[in-house]
């Protein structure tokens, strides 16, 4: 199944990618680094921890990854032929 | 897939295919995985692929026809004093001369998708077999050495090495433990946006060149200086590409809220900058916004451009490595040298049946040695507009920008080009009329969009016997070109003496010399004005008219 996103033109996602995002709540420290620079707005705060929201718009950039001090945020890449694509890049 | 492989590439970006290609070719079991669907689904880029790519790169590009979007001839730079004020100072040094662009083309602006399933398909045609929808989850380690990878499908598969064109995160280079995760003073976290536009207004609006803003941070028109790209507009075919990118933390320990900044930046370009606003806005219409972050400050890390490539039974090729051009923002040629060059030694490795650290150490002592290589990923004077930012200083500012994306790079360049030249020339002179030809392939293929694989071309038919005749003037002089060097090449000892010594110092001499040369050459062009535009006219011409087979090879 592919869903495509108003806000997000030339882009469509593949379903059935997997939690291939995950937060470590024990070393989570807060600090929203991964809300700030998730373009496709993954993340959330709930109780002074990040939390996925939804990787339904993820594009796979992993900046939540790079930017977390903590090493909080386990990225690794969606099942095989699933997340997003688009023919513009 | 329980099969066992010589080679298994993983990644089918730019620079996978082609370490594919030449395994194949070379008659290794050669395996590509790829976790789109489709290949060039997840690539993103605003793309212009330099010249010295394709005349350095793999054979097969070069005298290929790849898919390209335009030709493009130049940078135009817009230095941002005041927005409000429309006060903007242009440096458009860095640009081919007419009458020789867009033939004589400063790079190709393309499309990821197109160029690399182009790719994919020359690999595949030579032997390769393309394994999509499939994600490497880890690598299998026997004994030390990397003995092939296991997949999300929970196929085990074998391999003498793996070449790992993952790109830059680099999950599997750390999975093996050559690479840590980068910090993310490093990465630049790029927001494109394409918009379809109309040929002709593009040809009007761009003609053949990139424009790039660069502005004071307070104006919050562009990222701030030396933190990413600022802001760089791409003309394709019938369409434009916009990117604005920052790094994902700046002053070590401040991570900005890029999602509010990239919609200021957005929308202060798009209304306060003069040419967007009436020029461009009323004829774009938005297809597709997208993003990926690259390793664009890498290479200026010494311990990090030291790290190694390569272990027993891995090789990392081009973003994999860390090859993420700091200057040009562009890793494509860095990333089809270094998979060239990893081809070569897997290939070297297997025949010797020795695929240990210590014998792909070649690998790595091989890219050390590219002078281009190592130019592109430590150029330093993207970062030096830090510099400029924190002064506020406008002359800073002027000459970081000359030096990087005007003329003043020739002052850096040279030396590195000029040197990878010579030891193409050294290997084959006739090279050099291959190189000729490919513009004028490339500059034709663009014109009827006609590339391998592809059944666009409709032929312009002509019997003009004045075509026939400057035809055959072509092939002549291509051909007096090559017995020429051919016969120089006798002398190459004598030659080298004069040659290596010049191709070393071209960078000082540049140096010394560009202020005084750059005026008389820009008073120069300027008075061969009108005669270069009647000759350009009749250039594009004969090679719109030409019979496409005197610029093969």
């Amino acid at each position: 199944m592919v869903r495509t996103f108003k806000e997000f033109l030339g882009v469509e996602w593949v379903e059935g990618t997997g939690d291939f995002i995950k937060i470590d709540e024990a070393k989570c420290i807060g600090c929203r680094n991964c809300v700030n620079v998730c373009l496709a707005g993954c993340f959330e705060i709930v109780e002074k921890k990040a939390r996925v929201k939804s990787l339904e718009k993820c594009m796979e950039c992993a900046s939540c990854w790079y930017v977390c001090s903590e090493d909080a945020v386990i990225f690794t890449w969606p099942l095989g032929g699933t997340g997003y694509k688009s023919d513009w890049g | 897939m329980d099969e066992d492989f010589d080679v298994i590439v993983v990644g089918a970006g730019f620079g996978g295919p082609v370490a594919a290609r030449i395994c194949a070719e070379a008659g290794l079991k050669t395996l590509i995985i790829e976790r789109s669907g489709n290949v060039g689904d997840k690539v993103i880029s605003g793309l212009t692929i330099p010249f010295y790519g394709f005349l350095l790169g793999p054979e097969f590009i070069r005298d290929g026809n790849p898919p390209i979007e335009r030709p493009s001839d130049g940078i135009i730079n817009y230095i941002i004093k005041d927005i409000e004020k429309g006060d903007i100072e242009i440096d458009d040094s860095l640009r081919v001369p007419k009458p020789f662009s867009p033939i004589f083309a400063f790079g190709y602006n393309a499309y990821c998708k197109p160029f690399c399933e182009w790719e994919v398909r020359k690999a595949v045609d030579t032997g390769a077999i393309l394994k999509k929808s499939t994600t490497v989850i880890d690598i299998i380690k026997e004994d030390n050495c990397i003995k092939g990878v296991t997949t999300d499908k929970g196929d085990r598969i074998r391999s003498k090495i793996v070449i790992d064109a993952e790109g830059s995160k680099g999950l599997l280079a750390i999975k093996a433990g050559i690479r840590e995760k980068y910090r993310p003073e490093t990465i630049s976290l790029a927001d494109i946006y394409d918009y379809a536009m109309l040929k002709e207004d593009i040809d009007k609006v761009f003609g053949y060149s990139v424009k790039m803003c660069w502005g004071w941070d307070e104006q919050r028109i562009a990222p701030p200086l030396g933190y990413g790209n600022g802001l760089m507009v791409w003309p394709y075919r019938n369409s434009l590409h916009f990117m604005q990118d920052q790094c994902l933390r700046i002053n070590k320990n401040h991570v900005p809220n890029l999602v509010e900044l990239f919609k200021e930046y957005h929308s202060n370009i798009t209304q306060k900058l003069s040419w967007w606003k009436n020029l461009v806005e009323p004829r774009v219409k938005l297809r597709a916004r997208m993003w990926d972050g690259f390793e664009i400050y890498v290479g200026l890390n010494k311990k990090l451009r030291n790290m190694p490539n390569h272990t027993d039974g891995m090789i990392l090729i081009g973003d994999a490595a860390g090859l993420e051009s700091t200057e040009l923002c562009d890793g494509v040629p860095a990333a089809w040298f270094s998979a060239e060059i990893a081809a070569k030694v897997a290939i070297e490795a297997i025949e010797a049946k020795d695929t240990s650290k210590s014998f792909l150490e070649k690998y790595d002592r091989k890219i050390k040695e590219h002078p281009i290589i190592q130019w592109s990923i430590s150029g330093r004077n993207r970062y030096n507009l830090r510099i400029a930012q924190k002064e506020h200083d406008l002359k800073k500012l002027r000459k970081y920008i000359h030096n990087g994306w005007g003329l003043g790079s020739l002052t850096h360049f040279m030396t590195p080009f000029f040197k990878s030249l010579l030891s193409y020339v050294n290997n084959d002179p006739t090279i050099i009329t291959k190189w000729i030809k490919m513009f004028f392939r490339y500059y034709q293929n663009w014109f009827y969009e006609s590339y391998d694989y592809s059944r666009k071309r409709k032929f312009r038919e002509t019997t003009s016997k004045k075509l026939k005749k400057m035809e055959m003037k072509f092939t002549r002089y291509l051909r007096l070109i090559d017995s020429l060097l051919k016969s120089l090449r006798k002398k190459q000892k004598f030659l080298s003496v004069i040659v290596v010594p010049l191709s070393n110092s071209l960078n000082n001499l540049m140096k010394k010399t560009l202020p005084i040369f750059e005026p008389i050459f820009s008073f120069i062009l300027r008075l061969l004005n009108p005669i270069s535009n009647r000759l350009n006219v009749k250039i594009l011409k004969f090679v719109e008219y030409a019979n496409p087979t005197i610029f093969y090879i």
